[in-house]
Protein backbone atom coordinates (compact mmCIF):
# COMPACT_ATOMS: atom_id res chain seq x y z
CA UNK A 1 0.00 0.00 0.00
CA UNK A 2 2.68 2.46 1.28
CA UNK A 3 5.22 1.10 -1.94
CA UNK A 4 1.99 1.59 -4.16
CA UNK A 5 1.87 5.17 -3.05
CA UNK A 6 5.20 6.45 -3.51
CA UNK A 7 5.29 5.38 -7.74
CA UNK A 8 1.69 6.08 -7.93
CA UNK A 9 1.30 9.34 -6.51
CA UNK A 10 4.25 11.24 -8.48
CA UNK A 11 3.01 9.37 -11.32
CA UNK A 12 -0.40 11.12 -11.35
CA UNK A 13 0.64 14.56 -10.13
CA UNK A 14 3.43 14.25 -13.60
CA UNK A 15 0.72 12.94 -15.66
CA UNK A 16 -1.59 16.03 -14.02
CA UNK A 17 0.86 18.32 -14.43
CA UNK A 18 1.02 17.48 -18.55
CA UNK A 19 -2.37 17.67 -18.81
CA UNK A 20 -2.08 20.61 -17.71
CA UNK A 21 0.07 22.31 -19.49
CA UNK A 22 -1.41 20.65 -22.95
CA UNK A 23 -4.79 22.28 -21.84
CA UNK A 24 -3.40 25.14 -21.03
CA UNK A 25 -1.44 26.03 -23.96
CA UNK A 26 -4.04 24.90 -26.25
CA UNK A 27 -6.91 27.17 -24.67
CA UNK A 28 -4.78 30.05 -24.75
CA UNK A 29 -3.14 29.36 -28.00
CA UNK A 30 -0.01 30.59 -26.86
CA UNK A 31 2.53 30.46 -30.00
CA UNK A 32 5.04 27.59 -30.24
CA UNK A 33 8.05 29.89 -29.89
CA UNK A 34 6.65 30.84 -26.35
CA UNK A 35 6.03 27.73 -25.04
CA UNK A 36 5.21 24.43 -26.76
CA UNK A 37 2.73 22.05 -25.66
CA UNK A 38 4.01 18.73 -24.51
CA UNK A 39 2.29 16.74 -27.39
CA UNK A 40 4.49 18.89 -29.84
CA UNK A 41 7.51 18.02 -27.78
CA UNK A 42 6.81 14.62 -28.27
CA UNK A 43 6.54 15.13 -32.13
CA UNK A 44 9.61 16.92 -32.19
CA UNK A 45 11.65 14.39 -29.91
CA UNK A 46 10.46 11.44 -32.55
CA UNK A 47 11.65 14.53 -35.78
CA UNK A 48 15.23 15.23 -34.27
CA UNK A 49 16.08 11.48 -32.34
CA UNK A 50 18.38 10.42 -35.57
CA UNK A 51 20.27 13.92 -34.88
CA UNK A 52 20.73 13.37 -31.12
CA UNK A 53 22.76 10.25 -31.29
CA UNK A 54 25.38 12.42 -32.05
CA UNK A 55 25.35 14.96 -29.36
CA UNK A 56 24.14 12.33 -26.81
CA UNK A 57 27.48 10.47 -26.87
CA UNK A 58 30.01 13.74 -27.40
CA UNK A 59 28.05 14.40 -23.99
CA UNK A 60 27.78 11.29 -22.47
CA UNK A 61 32.24 10.88 -23.38
CA UNK A 62 32.38 14.57 -21.95
CA UNK A 63 30.47 13.68 -19.01
CA UNK A 64 31.95 10.13 -18.10
CA UNK A 65 35.23 11.07 -18.70
CA UNK A 66 35.16 14.09 -16.89
CA UNK A 67 33.49 12.51 -13.53
CA UNK A 68 36.40 9.49 -13.70
CA UNK A 69 39.26 12.13 -13.84
CA UNK A 70 37.95 14.31 -11.01
CA UNK A 71 37.00 10.87 -9.13
CA UNK A 72 40.54 9.53 -9.48
CA UNK A 73 41.91 13.24 -8.69
CA UNK A 74 39.60 13.75 -5.80
CA UNK A 75 40.27 10.88 -3.59
CA UNK A 76 44.50 11.21 -4.57
CA UNK A 77 44.07 14.30 -3.01
CA UNK A 78 42.74 13.30 -0.22
CA UNK A 79 44.81 10.74 0.77
CA UNK A 80 47.55 13.00 -0.08
CA UNK A 81 45.61 15.45 2.72
CA UNK A 82 45.11 12.41 5.12
CA UNK A 83 48.85 11.31 5.08
CA UNK A 84 50.38 14.82 5.07
CA UNK A 85 48.82 17.56 7.34
CA UNK A 86 50.55 20.58 5.74
CA UNK A 87 49.24 19.70 2.32
CA UNK A 88 45.69 20.13 3.85
CA UNK A 89 46.94 23.31 4.91
CA UNK A 90 48.16 24.32 1.92
CA UNK A 91 46.12 22.72 -1.09
CA UNK A 92 42.24 23.16 0.90
CA UNK A 93 42.02 26.67 1.05
CA UNK A 94 42.99 26.45 -2.79
CA UNK A 95 40.36 24.08 -3.89
CA UNK A 96 37.54 25.63 -2.13
CA UNK A 97 38.40 28.72 -4.01
CA UNK A 98 38.37 26.89 -7.10
CA UNK A 99 34.53 26.07 -6.17
CA UNK A 100 33.61 29.74 -5.62
CA UNK A 101 33.68 30.37 -9.61
CA UNK A 102 30.59 29.66 -11.24
CA UNK A 103 31.26 27.08 -14.52
CA UNK A 104 29.96 29.58 -16.65
CA UNK A 105 32.95 31.92 -15.69
CA UNK A 106 35.51 29.49 -15.93
CA UNK A 107 34.71 27.87 -18.98
CA UNK A 108 35.72 30.26 -21.46
CA UNK A 109 38.96 31.02 -19.69
CA UNK A 110 39.28 26.84 -20.70
CA UNK A 111 38.18 27.39 -24.06
CA UNK A 112 40.28 29.82 -24.74
CA UNK A 113 43.49 27.69 -23.48
CA UNK A 114 42.86 24.05 -24.77
CA UNK A 115 40.25 24.97 -27.38
CA UNK A 116 36.80 23.69 -28.69
CA UNK A 117 37.31 20.27 -28.87
CA UNK A 118 37.05 17.48 -25.66
CA UNK A 119 39.71 18.68 -23.75
CA UNK A 120 38.07 21.70 -21.85
CA UNK A 121 34.88 20.07 -21.34
CA UNK A 122 36.53 17.01 -19.42
CA UNK A 123 38.33 19.18 -17.50
CA UNK A 124 35.09 21.88 -16.05
CA UNK A 125 33.17 18.15 -15.55
CA UNK A 126 36.60 17.22 -13.88
CA UNK A 127 36.74 20.41 -11.70
CA UNK A 128 33.15 20.17 -10.49
CA UNK A 129 32.99 16.42 -9.71
CA UNK A 130 36.50 16.22 -7.92
CA UNK A 131 35.44 18.80 -5.11
CA UNK A 132 32.40 16.48 -3.48
CA UNK A 133 34.48 13.62 -3.98
CA UNK A 134 37.12 14.93 -2.55
CA UNK A 135 35.09 16.52 0.85
CA UNK A 136 33.62 13.31 1.44
CA UNK A 137 36.87 11.38 1.13
CA UNK A 138 38.60 13.96 3.83
CA UNK A 139 35.81 13.32 6.16
CA UNK A 140 35.60 9.70 5.74
CA UNK A 141 39.14 9.70 6.58
CA UNK A 142 39.28 12.08 9.43
CA UNK A 143 36.74 10.18 11.36
CA UNK A 144 38.22 6.98 11.34
CA UNK A 145 36.45 4.80 13.78
CA UNK A 146 39.13 5.74 16.79
CA UNK A 147 38.04 1.49 17.66
CA UNK A 148 39.89 0.22 14.08
CA UNK A 149 42.83 2.82 14.98
CA UNK A 150 43.77 1.07 18.33
CA UNK A 151 43.08 -2.28 17.33
CA UNK A 152 45.80 -1.72 14.48
CA UNK A 153 48.27 -0.11 17.11
CA UNK A 154 47.29 -2.70 19.72
CA UNK A 155 49.11 -5.23 17.34
CA UNK A 156 51.65 -3.44 16.67
CA UNK A 157 51.17 -1.42 13.42
CA UNK A 158 52.85 1.39 12.54
CA UNK A 159 51.13 4.51 10.87
CA UNK A 160 52.07 2.98 7.16
CA UNK A 161 49.50 0.01 8.45
CA UNK A 162 47.16 2.72 9.63
CA UNK A 163 47.34 3.98 6.25
CA UNK A 164 46.56 0.66 3.89
CA UNK A 165 44.75 -1.07 6.46
CA UNK A 166 41.84 1.25 7.98
CA UNK A 167 42.25 5.13 6.86
CA UNK A 168 42.12 4.22 2.68
CA UNK A 169 39.64 1.58 2.99
CA UNK A 170 36.96 3.49 5.51
CA UNK A 171 37.67 6.44 2.74
CA UNK A 172 36.06 4.66 0.20
CA UNK A 173 32.61 4.36 1.13
CA UNK A 174 32.62 8.13 1.50
CA UNK A 175 34.07 8.85 -1.46
CA UNK A 176 32.11 6.99 -3.59
CA UNK A 177 28.91 8.93 -1.43
CA UNK A 178 30.72 11.88 -2.55
CA UNK A 179 30.58 10.53 -6.70
CA UNK A 180 27.19 9.92 -6.29
CA UNK A 181 26.79 13.58 -5.81
CA UNK A 182 29.41 14.54 -8.39
CA UNK A 183 27.51 12.15 -11.12
CA UNK A 184 24.16 14.49 -10.86
CA UNK A 185 26.79 17.48 -11.48
CA UNK A 186 28.58 15.97 -14.23
CA UNK A 187 26.18 15.83 -17.46
CA UNK A 188 24.77 19.41 -16.19
CA UNK A 189 28.82 20.95 -16.53
CA UNK A 190 29.67 19.57 -19.80
CA UNK A 191 25.99 20.97 -21.66
CA UNK A 192 26.95 24.18 -19.97
CA UNK A 193 30.34 24.20 -21.24
CA UNK A 194 29.19 22.72 -24.83
CA UNK A 195 26.95 25.55 -24.84
CA UNK A 196 29.51 28.05 -24.57
CA UNK A 197 31.70 26.97 -27.27
CA UNK A 198 31.50 23.29 -29.05
CA UNK A 199 30.89 21.87 -32.32
CA UNK A 200 29.13 18.61 -31.02
CA UNK A 201 26.96 17.93 -27.54
CA UNK A 202 23.52 18.50 -25.80
CA UNK A 203 24.74 22.13 -25.43
CA UNK A 204 25.59 22.63 -28.90
CA UNK A 205 21.89 21.68 -29.88
CA UNK A 206 20.48 23.84 -27.12
CA UNK A 207 22.66 26.82 -28.61
CA UNK A 208 21.25 25.92 -32.01
CA UNK A 209 18.04 25.67 -31.06
CA UNK A 210 17.55 28.72 -29.20
CA UNK A 211 19.27 30.50 -32.37
CA UNK A 212 16.26 29.12 -33.96
CA UNK A 213 13.39 29.66 -31.45
CA UNK A 214 12.93 26.33 -31.32
CA UNK A 215 11.56 25.84 -27.98
CA UNK A 216 10.51 22.18 -28.12
CA UNK A 217 13.66 21.00 -29.06
CA UNK A 218 15.04 22.74 -26.33
CA UNK A 219 12.71 21.43 -24.24
CA UNK A 220 13.44 17.99 -25.85
CA UNK A 221 17.21 18.01 -24.78
CA UNK A 222 15.83 19.59 -20.71
CA UNK A 223 14.36 15.86 -20.61
CA UNK A 224 17.61 14.09 -22.14
CA UNK A 225 19.64 15.73 -19.92
CA UNK A 226 17.31 14.71 -17.35
CA UNK A 227 16.81 11.36 -18.01
CA UNK A 228 20.92 10.85 -18.87
CA UNK A 229 21.50 12.60 -15.48
CA UNK A 230 19.30 9.95 -13.88
CA UNK A 231 20.61 6.90 -15.73
CA UNK A 232 24.37 8.21 -14.51
CA UNK A 233 23.63 8.18 -11.23
CA UNK A 234 21.78 4.90 -10.96
CA UNK A 235 24.74 3.76 -13.02
CA UNK A 236 27.25 5.55 -10.42
CA UNK A 237 25.12 4.16 -7.53
CA UNK A 238 25.39 0.42 -8.59
CA UNK A 239 29.22 0.72 -9.37
CA UNK A 240 29.10 1.63 -5.71
CA UNK A 241 26.80 -0.92 -4.25
CA UNK A 242 29.46 -3.37 -5.97
CA UNK A 243 32.49 -1.80 -4.67
CA UNK A 244 31.21 -1.66 -1.27
CA UNK A 245 29.60 -5.45 -0.55
CA UNK A 246 29.95 -5.16 3.28
CA UNK A 247 27.60 -2.05 3.53
CA UNK A 248 24.28 -3.83 4.79
CA UNK A 249 20.95 -2.76 2.67
CA UNK A 250 19.82 -0.89 5.60
CA UNK A 251 23.07 1.62 5.38
CA UNK A 252 23.13 1.82 1.98
CA UNK A 253 21.04 4.96 1.45
CA UNK A 254 23.55 6.73 3.42
CA UNK A 255 26.59 7.60 2.35
CA UNK A 256 29.31 7.45 3.66
CA UNK A 257 28.54 5.77 6.64
CA UNK A 258 29.87 2.19 7.73
CA UNK A 259 28.28 -0.39 9.75
CA UNK A 260 28.65 -0.56 13.39
CA UNK B 1 68.61 -3.98 33.05
CA UNK B 2 68.25 -7.54 34.65
CA UNK B 3 65.55 -6.79 37.47
CA UNK B 4 66.25 -7.13 41.39
CA UNK B 5 64.52 -9.94 43.30
CA UNK B 6 62.38 -11.90 42.31
CA UNK B 7 58.98 -10.66 43.98
CA UNK B 8 57.12 -13.50 45.68
CA UNK B 9 53.65 -14.21 45.40
CA UNK B 10 51.98 -13.70 48.38
CA UNK B 11 48.71 -16.55 48.32
CA UNK B 12 46.29 -18.08 50.28
CA UNK B 13 47.95 -21.42 49.65
CA UNK B 14 51.39 -22.97 49.60
CA UNK B 15 52.40 -23.66 46.03
CA UNK B 16 55.31 -24.89 44.78
CA UNK B 17 57.40 -22.62 42.87
CA UNK B 18 56.49 -21.46 39.36
CA UNK B 19 58.60 -22.21 36.38
CA UNK B 20 58.83 -18.29 36.12
CA UNK B 21 61.70 -18.43 38.74
CA UNK B 22 64.02 -20.12 36.19
CA UNK B 23 63.15 -18.38 33.07
CA UNK B 24 62.56 -14.36 32.60
CA UNK B 25 59.84 -12.83 32.58
CA UNK B 26 57.89 -12.07 29.26
CA UNK B 27 56.41 -8.86 30.42
CA UNK B 28 57.70 -6.78 33.84
CA UNK B 29 56.70 -3.99 35.58
CA UNK B 30 57.93 -2.35 38.62
CA UNK B 31 56.93 0.75 40.10
CA UNK B 32 54.33 1.90 37.60
CA UNK B 33 52.60 5.09 38.42
CA UNK B 34 50.48 6.63 35.86
CA UNK B 35 48.78 10.30 36.26
CA UNK B 36 46.07 11.87 34.04
CA UNK B 37 47.21 15.57 34.14
CA UNK B 38 44.49 17.89 34.62
CA UNK B 39 45.47 20.43 31.72
CA UNK B 40 42.34 20.00 29.23
CA UNK B 41 39.81 22.56 28.88
CA UNK B 42 38.95 23.01 32.58
CA UNK B 43 41.95 22.99 34.57
CA UNK B 44 41.07 20.19 37.38
CA UNK B 45 43.59 18.32 39.66
CA UNK B 46 45.97 15.69 38.73
CA UNK B 47 44.31 12.36 38.56
CA UNK B 48 46.32 9.29 39.98
CA UNK B 49 45.38 6.04 37.84
CA UNK B 50 47.98 3.75 38.95
CA UNK B 51 50.14 3.74 42.00
CA UNK B 52 53.11 1.49 42.07
CA UNK B 53 51.89 -1.47 40.59
CA UNK B 54 54.36 -4.23 40.49
CA UNK B 55 53.57 -7.29 37.40
CA UNK B 56 55.70 -9.57 36.21
CA UNK B 57 54.53 -12.55 33.78
CA UNK B 58 56.26 -15.32 32.72
CA UNK B 59 56.00 -17.15 29.22
CA UNK B 60 53.59 -19.33 29.54
CA UNK B 61 51.56 -17.96 32.75
CA UNK B 62 48.18 -16.66 32.07
CA UNK B 63 47.87 -13.75 34.58
CA UNK B 64 44.24 -12.13 35.60
CA UNK B 65 44.05 -9.23 36.78
CA UNK B 66 40.81 -7.52 38.69
CA UNK B 67 39.76 -4.84 39.95
CA UNK B 68 36.54 -2.47 40.63
CA UNK B 69 35.37 -0.17 37.44
CA UNK B 70 37.64 2.69 37.16
CA UNK B 71 40.78 1.11 38.94
CA UNK B 72 43.08 1.53 35.90
CA UNK B 73 43.51 -2.14 35.14
CA UNK B 74 42.88 -1.40 31.36
CA UNK B 75 45.25 1.66 31.52
CA UNK B 76 47.74 -0.29 33.07
CA UNK B 77 46.94 -2.95 29.72
CA UNK B 78 46.99 -0.21 27.15
CA UNK B 79 50.38 1.04 28.57
CA UNK B 80 51.61 -2.59 28.35
CA UNK B 81 50.53 -2.49 25.02
CA UNK B 82 52.26 0.80 23.93
CA UNK B 83 48.73 2.58 23.59
CA UNK B 84 49.44 4.96 26.42
CA UNK B 85 45.89 7.62 26.36
CA UNK B 86 46.51 10.75 26.14
CA UNK B 87 47.36 12.82 28.71
CA UNK B 88 48.32 9.76 30.48
CA UNK B 89 52.52 10.82 32.20
CA UNK B 90 53.86 7.21 32.79
CA UNK B 91 56.62 6.76 35.65
CA UNK B 92 57.96 3.30 36.70
CA UNK B 93 61.65 1.88 37.92
CA UNK B 94 61.26 -1.27 34.77
CA UNK B 95 58.76 -0.94 32.15
CA UNK B 96 60.06 -4.43 29.88
CA UNK B 97 57.72 -5.49 26.98
CA UNK B 98 58.97 -7.91 24.67
CA UNK B 99 60.92 -6.45 21.15
CA UNK B 100 61.60 -8.06 17.88
CA UNK B 101 64.77 -8.05 16.30
CA UNK B 102 64.04 -4.54 14.80
CA UNK B 103 63.14 -2.83 18.21
CA UNK B 104 58.86 -3.11 17.51
CA UNK B 105 56.73 -4.16 20.25
CA UNK B 106 55.52 -7.64 20.10
CA UNK B 107 52.45 -7.60 22.11
CA UNK B 108 49.11 -8.19 20.42
CA UNK B 109 46.36 -6.25 22.57
CA UNK B 110 42.50 -7.44 22.41
CA UNK B 111 40.36 -4.02 22.92
CA UNK B 112 36.80 -4.96 24.48
CA UNK B 113 35.17 -4.61 21.74
CA UNK B 114 36.10 -6.75 18.72
CA UNK B 115 37.05 -3.81 16.35
CA UNK B 116 36.93 -6.17 13.13
CA UNK B 117 37.04 -3.81 9.90
CA UNK B 118 34.03 -4.15 8.54
CA UNK B 119 35.10 -4.14 4.58
CA UNK B 120 36.88 -7.48 5.34
CA UNK B 121 35.89 -11.05 5.25
CA UNK B 122 36.23 -12.87 8.61
CA UNK B 123 39.01 -14.58 7.21
CA UNK B 124 40.86 -11.56 5.79
CA UNK B 125 39.79 -9.85 9.25
CA UNK B 126 42.05 -12.50 10.57
CA UNK B 127 44.75 -11.99 9.00
CA UNK B 128 45.34 -8.32 9.71
CA UNK B 129 47.09 -9.17 12.96
CA UNK B 130 49.65 -11.64 10.88
CA UNK B 131 49.95 -8.98 7.89
CA UNK B 132 51.08 -6.36 10.82
CA UNK B 133 53.68 -8.48 12.47
CA UNK B 134 54.88 -9.36 8.91
CA UNK B 135 53.85 -12.75 9.08
CA UNK B 136 54.21 -14.48 5.31
CA UNK B 137 50.48 -14.61 3.61
CA UNK B 138 51.36 -18.41 2.93
CA UNK B 139 52.28 -19.33 6.87
CA UNK B 140 49.38 -17.10 7.65
CA UNK B 141 46.51 -18.75 5.69
CA UNK B 142 48.03 -21.78 6.86
CA UNK B 143 47.64 -21.11 10.47
CA UNK B 144 44.44 -19.52 10.20
CA UNK B 145 43.06 -22.60 8.68
CA UNK B 146 44.15 -24.38 12.05
CA UNK B 147 42.15 -21.44 14.14
CA UNK B 148 39.11 -20.94 12.42
CA UNK B 149 38.14 -25.02 12.92
CA UNK B 150 39.78 -24.32 16.98
CA UNK B 151 37.46 -21.39 16.88
CA UNK B 152 33.91 -22.39 15.83
CA UNK B 153 34.50 -20.36 12.95
CA UNK B 154 35.05 -23.03 10.20
CA UNK B 155 32.80 -21.74 7.88
CA UNK B 156 32.19 -18.67 8.13
CA UNK B 157 35.56 -17.67 6.30
CA UNK B 158 33.66 -15.78 3.79
CA UNK B 159 31.03 -14.00 6.04
CA UNK B 160 31.43 -9.87 6.82
CA UNK B 161 31.53 -9.03 10.25
CA UNK B 162 27.99 -8.08 10.72
CA UNK B 163 26.94 -11.51 9.75
CA UNK B 164 28.30 -13.02 12.67
CA UNK B 165 27.06 -13.78 16.08
CA UNK B 166 28.68 -11.12 18.72
CA UNK B 167 30.29 -14.60 20.25
CA UNK B 168 31.70 -15.08 16.92
CA UNK B 169 32.83 -11.60 16.48
CA UNK B 170 34.57 -12.28 19.35
CA UNK B 171 36.49 -14.87 18.78
CA UNK B 172 37.57 -14.06 15.63
CA UNK B 173 39.11 -10.37 16.73
CA UNK B 174 40.55 -13.17 19.49
CA UNK B 175 41.79 -15.26 16.82
CA UNK B 176 43.52 -12.11 14.99
CA UNK B 177 45.09 -11.43 18.08
CA UNK B 178 46.86 -14.96 18.21
CA UNK B 179 47.68 -15.66 14.79
CA UNK B 180 50.43 -13.57 14.61
CA UNK B 181 52.23 -15.77 17.36
CA UNK B 182 52.69 -13.03 19.44
CA UNK B 183 54.71 -13.65 22.94
CA UNK B 184 52.40 -11.73 24.82
CA UNK B 185 48.58 -11.37 24.89
CA UNK B 186 47.15 -8.60 25.99
CA UNK B 187 43.09 -9.18 26.36
CA UNK B 188 40.84 -6.35 27.80
CA UNK B 189 37.53 -7.46 29.13
CA UNK B 190 37.46 -9.50 25.70
CA UNK B 191 34.31 -10.84 26.98
CA UNK B 192 32.83 -7.82 28.38
CA UNK B 193 30.48 -6.89 25.30
CA UNK B 194 28.31 -10.07 25.83
CA UNK B 195 25.82 -10.81 27.29
CA UNK B 196 25.85 -13.24 30.65
CA UNK B 197 25.20 -16.32 28.66
CA UNK B 198 27.46 -16.14 25.90
CA UNK B 199 30.36 -14.66 28.15
CA UNK B 200 29.82 -18.00 30.22
CA UNK B 201 30.28 -20.42 26.78
CA UNK B 202 33.09 -18.22 25.93
CA UNK B 203 35.16 -18.35 29.41
CA UNK B 204 34.50 -22.24 29.21
CA UNK B 205 35.42 -22.54 25.80
CA UNK B 206 38.65 -20.19 26.20
CA UNK B 207 39.43 -21.93 29.60
CA UNK B 208 40.01 -24.98 27.44
CA UNK B 209 42.22 -23.63 24.31
CA UNK B 210 45.52 -23.00 26.95
CA UNK B 211 46.15 -19.84 25.24
CA UNK B 212 49.23 -19.86 27.39
CA UNK B 213 50.66 -23.08 26.21
CA UNK B 214 50.65 -24.68 29.45
CA UNK B 215 52.05 -27.86 28.11
CA UNK B 216 54.80 -26.77 26.07
CA UNK B 217 58.30 -26.48 27.33
CA UNK B 218 59.15 -23.66 30.09
CA UNK B 219 59.33 -20.49 28.37
CA UNK B 220 58.16 -21.72 24.85
CA UNK B 221 54.70 -20.89 25.67
CA UNK B 222 52.92 -17.25 25.52
CA UNK B 223 51.98 -14.52 28.41
CA UNK B 224 49.08 -13.88 28.61
CA UNK B 225 47.64 -10.64 30.40
CA UNK B 226 43.64 -10.89 31.00
CA UNK B 227 41.53 -7.90 31.94
CA UNK B 228 38.49 -8.30 33.84
CA UNK B 229 35.77 -7.00 36.63
CA UNK B 230 34.88 -10.79 36.66
CA UNK B 231 36.71 -13.01 39.90
CA UNK B 232 34.71 -16.48 38.71
CA UNK B 233 36.54 -15.41 34.91
CA UNK B 234 39.71 -14.61 36.37
CA UNK B 235 39.57 -17.77 38.57
CA UNK B 236 38.62 -20.18 35.79
CA UNK B 237 41.29 -18.74 33.29
CA UNK B 238 44.24 -17.66 34.83
CA UNK B 239 47.24 -19.42 36.46
CA UNK B 240 47.56 -16.08 38.68
CA UNK B 241 45.13 -13.23 39.81
CA UNK B 242 46.45 -9.96 40.41
CA UNK B 243 43.72 -7.78 42.24
CA UNK B 244 43.96 -3.75 41.89
CA UNK B 245 42.69 -1.35 44.37
CA UNK B 246 40.31 1.48 43.71
CA UNK B 247 41.89 4.21 41.85
CA UNK B 248 44.47 4.80 42.44
CA UNK B 249 45.03 1.20 41.41
CA UNK B 250 47.51 -0.31 43.23
CA UNK B 251 47.82 -4.39 43.47
CA UNK B 252 45.97 -5.60 46.82
CA UNK B 253 46.71 -9.08 46.34
CA UNK B 254 48.94 -11.52 43.59
CA UNK B 255 47.39 -14.93 44.64
CA UNK B 256 48.19 -18.24 42.79
CA UNK B 257 44.94 -19.99 41.74
CA UNK B 258 44.99 -23.26 43.54
CA UNK B 259 44.29 -26.13 41.25
CA UNK B 260 41.44 -27.90 42.36
CA UNK B 261 39.10 -26.60 44.59
CA UNK B 262 39.13 -22.26 44.20
CA UNK B 263 36.60 -21.80 47.00
CA UNK B 264 38.78 -20.11 49.41
CA UNK B 265 40.79 -18.06 46.64
CA UNK B 266 37.39 -16.88 45.98
CA UNK B 267 37.03 -16.39 48.93
CA UNK B 268 40.26 -14.07 49.40
CA UNK B 269 39.99 -12.28 46.04
CA UNK B 270 36.39 -10.88 46.88
CA UNK B 271 37.78 -9.90 50.14
CA UNK B 272 41.12 -8.02 48.99
CA UNK B 273 38.48 -6.15 46.36
CA UNK B 274 36.39 -5.11 48.99
CA UNK B 275 38.46 -5.01 52.33
CA UNK B 276 34.93 -3.23 54.15
CA UNK B 277 33.48 -6.53 54.41
CA UNK B 278 30.65 -8.34 53.36
CA UNK B 279 31.87 -9.36 49.90
CA UNK B 280 31.74 -13.28 50.53
CA UNK B 281 27.95 -13.85 50.81
CA UNK B 282 27.07 -11.56 48.38
CA UNK B 283 28.65 -13.68 45.16
CA UNK B 284 28.34 -12.85 42.51
CA UNK B 285 31.91 -11.97 41.45
CA UNK B 286 31.24 -8.96 39.88
CA UNK B 287 32.74 -6.15 41.31
CA UNK B 288 31.20 -2.82 42.20
CA UNK B 289 33.30 0.27 42.75
CA UNK B 290 33.24 2.08 46.06
CA UNK B 291 34.57 5.65 46.95
CA UNK B 292 36.25 6.83 49.85
CA UNK B 293 38.46 5.86 52.71
CA UNK B 294 38.75 2.25 53.24
CA UNK B 295 40.50 0.20 56.17
CA UNK B 296 43.33 -1.30 55.33
CA UNK B 297 42.47 -4.92 55.08
CA UNK B 298 44.41 -8.49 54.16
CA UNK B 299 45.23 -6.17 50.84
CA UNK B 300 47.65 -3.92 52.33
CA UNK B 301 49.39 -6.69 54.58
CA UNK B 302 49.79 -8.59 51.22
CA UNK B 303 51.66 -5.80 49.80
CA UNK B 304 53.44 -5.24 52.72
CA UNK B 305 54.41 -8.57 52.40
CA UNK B 306 55.55 -8.36 49.20
CA UNK B 307 58.07 -4.97 50.14
CA UNK B 308 59.89 -6.93 52.24
CA UNK B 309 60.62 -9.91 50.69
CA UNK B 310 61.62 -7.48 47.77
CA UNK B 311 64.06 -5.37 50.16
Amino acid sequence: MHRWRRVLAPTVAGVVLLVGWEAGVRASGLPAFVLPAPSQVARTAVDVAPLLGGHVVTTLTEAGLGLLVGAVVGLLLAVLIAAFPWVQDTVYPLVTLTQTVPTVVLAPLLILWAGFGLLPKVVLVALTAFFPVLVAAVTAMAAVDAEHAEMVAGLGGTRRHQFWLVQLPASVPGALGGLRVAATYAIGAAVVAEYLAGQSGLGVFVQRSRKGYEVDQILVAVVLVAVLTGLLFLLVDGLARLATPWQRPSNRSRPGRTPA
Amino acid sequence: MRPGPMTTSPSTEAVPAHEDLTTAPALEVAGLTVTFTGEGRRATADVVALRDVDLRVAAGEFVAVVGPSGCGKSTLLRILAGLTPAGAVVAARTLTTPVDANGTRTTAWMPQRDGLLPWRRAWSNALVGARIAGVGRAVADERARTLFDAFGLAGFERAWPHELSGGMRQRLALLRTCLPGRPVLLLDEPFGALDAITRRRMNAWLAGLDLAGHGRAAGAGRAVVLVTHDVDEALLLADRVVVLSDRPGRVVLDLRVPRGDPTSARQALLEALDPQGGTGASGGGEVRARRGPRRRGRGAAARAARRTARG
